[in-house]
C-alpha cells in the first residue's frame, strides 16, 4: 500500500493558486486568449471541451518539438533494426537459409521497418504524456461544464505582473461570464 | 484566409500561347512516332504504350481523387476539386488511345500472335483470358464503366455550378461508392492487361496496386503543379492557399511511401520463394544497365521525395513542393519505362528520340483536353455546399 500511496502522491499534480475567468462563446474566449497574452501573461492556460482552431496563434503557444523526437527515436530504431540483424544473422547465430547470403536486406527491411515504426511511434505518445504531465490523478477542476459547453483561461500566481483584481477587471471587459479565485 | 482580396472566379483562359505548345506538341509527338512506327515498329509501340499509360493514369487518377472526396464527404478539398476532375477531359481521348494499343497487336503482346500461342503449352493454358477478343471486350467495358461514371460524376458537380442544387452532391455519392467497387477490379485488371501481359508468362499478384501507387502518386504531383500555375496567376486567391497545398502535400508523401512499400512488397516475396517464374520479371531488371535504373527508381522515387517532404515546413514551401513533384512526374515516367522497356531489350538500356517525342505527344493531348476544360468551367466548383469548409481551411498540424 505504501509504494502505491507513494505512485498516488507524484501522479497527483501540485495544484497551483490563481485567477480564472469563464466563457461562453468560443470566438471571444479566442480573442480574450490573445488579449491576456498581449498584456504579457505567458504561463497562463486555456482549458476548451474540444481543440480550437488559432487558439495557438493567439496564446503564442510554439510549434510542438514532438516531430524531432519522433525522427529521432525513429532513426534510433531504424539503426538499432538495422545493426540487430546483422549482428543476430550473421555474427552470433549465423543460419544458412535457402542458399542467401547471411546478413541479406531484402529479408530484413522489415525488422528494420517495424524497429522504426515501434520507437517512433511509442516516443511519440511518451513526449506527448510527458508534455501534458500525464497521467494526472485528481486533478483540480475550476468549473466541470469545461468539458462539456464552457471555456477558461487560468492565470497562475507565480504569473509575470499577477495582480488579482486587474486580472478579474481584464477578464470581465474581455466578456467572461464569471471570474472568479481557483487553483489548477 | 483574407477575405478582403478574393479573386472573382472564372475559367482559366486557354491562352493562345498555351494552345499553341499543346499543338507543337501533339505535331511533335505524331511526327516522331510516325517516323519511329516506320523505322522500329516494335520500339514505337512501346514507347506508344508507356506514354499512353502515363496520362491514361492522370486522367483515371483525376475521377479517382474525385471519388474519394465525394465518399469521405470531405469538404477541405471543394476549391480544389476541379482540377483533378479536369483530368478526366483526358479520358475520352484515352478511349481512342486504347484502340492504338489493340492494334500495336503482337509487336506488344506474344500472347496475341497466334503461332507463339501454338508453340506455347503455358499461352495455350492462358488463352482463356488472354486472347484478343476478349481483351478488346475488356477494354470497352472498362472504358464504357470510367466514362459513364467521369459523365454522372464530373457532370453532376458541373451542372451543380449552373443551377446549384445541393442535391447534386448527395445523389453523387452512390455513384462515387459504384465508381471506386468498379475501379478496384477495372483499373487492376486494365494494368494486368495493357503492363503485366507483356510477359505473359510472369505473374504477380499485387501488380494493380503497384500501378494505383504510381497512379495516386502522380496525380497528386500533377494537381499540386496546375494549382500552383493558377495560384502565381492570382486566380485562387482567397480560394486555395498554403493550407489546401499542405494536405495535397501529405497525400504526395503518403503515396511515395505506399508506392514503395508495394514495390518492396512485391520484391521481397518473389526474392524469397527464388522461383522461376516469378524471378524471370526481376532478373533482366537487377543484372546488367537495367540495375542503375532500378536503383535510381528506389532512390528518386522513394527516397529522396520521402526525406524531403518529412517535415511541415517543406510541405508548406510551394516552391520546395513543386520541385518535389516535378521530381516524381520524371520518376513515374521512369517507373513505366522500368516496367515496359526490358521486355523490349534486356540487354540494354534504350531510350531517345521515339520515347521523348511519343511523351510530348500525349502531353499535348493531355494539355489541349485540360486546358479546353478549365476554359469552359469555373476553376472552383463554388456552389458545392461543403465549400464553406474549404474556404476556412486551416492545418494545425
Amino acid at each position: 500500500m505504501d509504494i502505491i500511496d507513494k505512485v498516488i502522491s507524484k501522479l497527483r499534480p501540485k495544484a497551483r493558486q490563481g485567477m480564472a475567468g469563464i466563457w461562453l462563446d468560443e470566438h471571444k474566449f479566442v480573442e480574450a486568449a490573445g488579449k491576456v497574452r498581449q498584456s504579457g501573461y505567458t504561463k497562463f492556460d486555456a482549458i476548451s471541451p474540444f481543440p480550437l482552431h488559432g487558439i495557438d496563434d493567439a496564446m503564442g503557444i510554439p510549434f510542438s518539438y514532438i516531430p524531432w523526437v519522433t525522427l529521432t527515436f525513429g532513426l534510433t530504431g531504424f539503426s538499432f533494426g538495422t545493426w540487430f540483424t546483422w549482428w543476430a544473422s550473421s555474427q552470433d547465430w549465423a543460419i544458412n537459409i535457402g542458399g542467401k547470403p547471411m546478413w541479406s536486406l531484402p529479408a530484413f527491411i522489415p525488422i528494420m521497418f517495424e524497429c522504426t515504426i515501434l520507437l517512433a511511434a511509442l516516443s511519440s505518445v511518451g513526449a506527448l504524456l510527458w508534455i501534458c504531465n500525464l497521467p494526472m490523478i485528481d486533478p483540480p477542476v475550476i468549473d466541470p461544464d469545461l468539458t462539456s459547453h464552457k471555456f477558461g483561461l487560468f492565470v497562475p500566481e507565480d504569473d509575470t505582473g499577477y495582480d488579482a483584481a486587474k486580472l478579474e477587471q481584464l477578464f470581465r471587459q474581455l466578456g467572461a461570464v464569471e471570474v472568479k479565485k481557483a487553483e489548477f | 484566409m483574407a477575405d478582403t482580396q478574393r479573386s472573382t472566379l472564372g475559367p482559366l483562359p486557354f491562352t493562345p500561347k498555351a494552345k499553341t505548345i499543346s499543338f507543337a506538341l501533339m505535331f511533335i509527338g505524331a511526327v516522331g512516332f510516325a517516323i519511329s512506327l516506320m523505322t522500329n515498329a516494335e520500339r514505337a509501340w512501346h514507347a506508344y504504350l508507356v506514354a499512353y499509360f502515363y496520362f491514361f493514369l492522370l486522367g483515371i487518377g483525376g475521377l479517382f481523387f474525385a471519388a474519394i472526396q465525394h465518399v469521405s464527404k470531405a469538404g477541405w478539398s471543394v476549391n480544389v476539386r476541379r482540377f483533378c476532375e479536369s483530368f478526366t477531359a483526358f479520358l475520352p481521348v484515352a478511349a481512342l488511345g486504347a484502340i492504338g494499343v489493340a492494334l500495336a497487336g503482337h509487336h506488344l503482346y506474344e500472347w496475341m500472335d497466334k503461332a507463339e500461342v501454338a508453340k506455347d503449352p503455358l499461352l495455350a493454358h492462358k488463352a482463356g483470358y488472354l486472347n484478343t477478343p476478349f481483351f478488346i471486350i475488356r477494354l470497352v467495358v472498362f472504358f464504357g464503366g470510367w466514362l459513364l461514371f467521369t459523365k454522372k460524376m464530373v457532370g453532376g458537380s458541373i451542372m451543380q455550378d449552373k443551377n446549384g442544387d445541393p442535391a447534386i452532391t448527395v445523389k453523387t455519392l452512390p455513384w462515387a461508392i459504384g465508381f471506386l467497387l468498379f475501379f478496384a477490379i477495372s483499373f487492376s485488371l486494365f494494368s494486368v492487361d495493357l503492363l503485366m501481359s507483356l510477359m505473359p508468362h510472369w505473374f504477380s499478384t499485387i501488380f494493380g496496386i503497384y500501378t494505383f501507387a504510381g497512379l495516386f502518386q502522380s496525380t497528386m504531383a500533377t494537381m499540386i503543379l496546375l494549382i500552383l500555375y493558377c495560384m502565381r496567376r492570382g486566380l485562387l486567391n482567397g480560394y486555395v492557399d498554403e493550407n489546401h497545398m499542405h494536405d495535397l502535400g501529405k497525400f504526395m508523401f503518403a503515396f511515395t511511401v505506399f508506392w514503395a512499400y508495394i514495390a518492396y512488397s512485391q520484391y521481397m516475396l518473389i526474392w524469397y520463394a527464388n522461383l522461376p517464374e516469378e524471378t524471370m520479371f526481376y532478373l533482366p531488371r537487377v543484372t546488367g544497365p537495367w540495375t542503375w535504373v532500378s536503383v535510381a527508381l528506389l532512390l528518386f522515387k522513394f527516397v529522396v521525395p520521402f526525406l524531403a517532404l518529412l517535415s511541415r515546413r517543406a510541405k508548406r514551401n510551394l516552391n520546395f513542393l513543386a520541385t518535389i513533384a516535378i521530381l516524381i512526374l520524371i520518376m513515374q515516367y521512369v517507373d513505366l519505362y522500368w516496367l515496359v522497356y526490358p521486355n523490349l531489350s534486356s540487354e540494354k538500356v534504350i531510350f531517345g528520340l521515339p520515347e521523348i517525342t511519343t511523351w510530348c505527344g500525349f502531353a499535348g493531348v493531355f494539355m489541349f483536353t485540360v486546358g479546353r476544360f478549365l476554359s469552359k468551367y469555373s476553376i472552383v466548383p463554388l456552389k458545392d455546399p461543403r465549400i464553406h469548409e474549404s474556404l476556412h481551411h486551416h492545418v494545425v498540424y
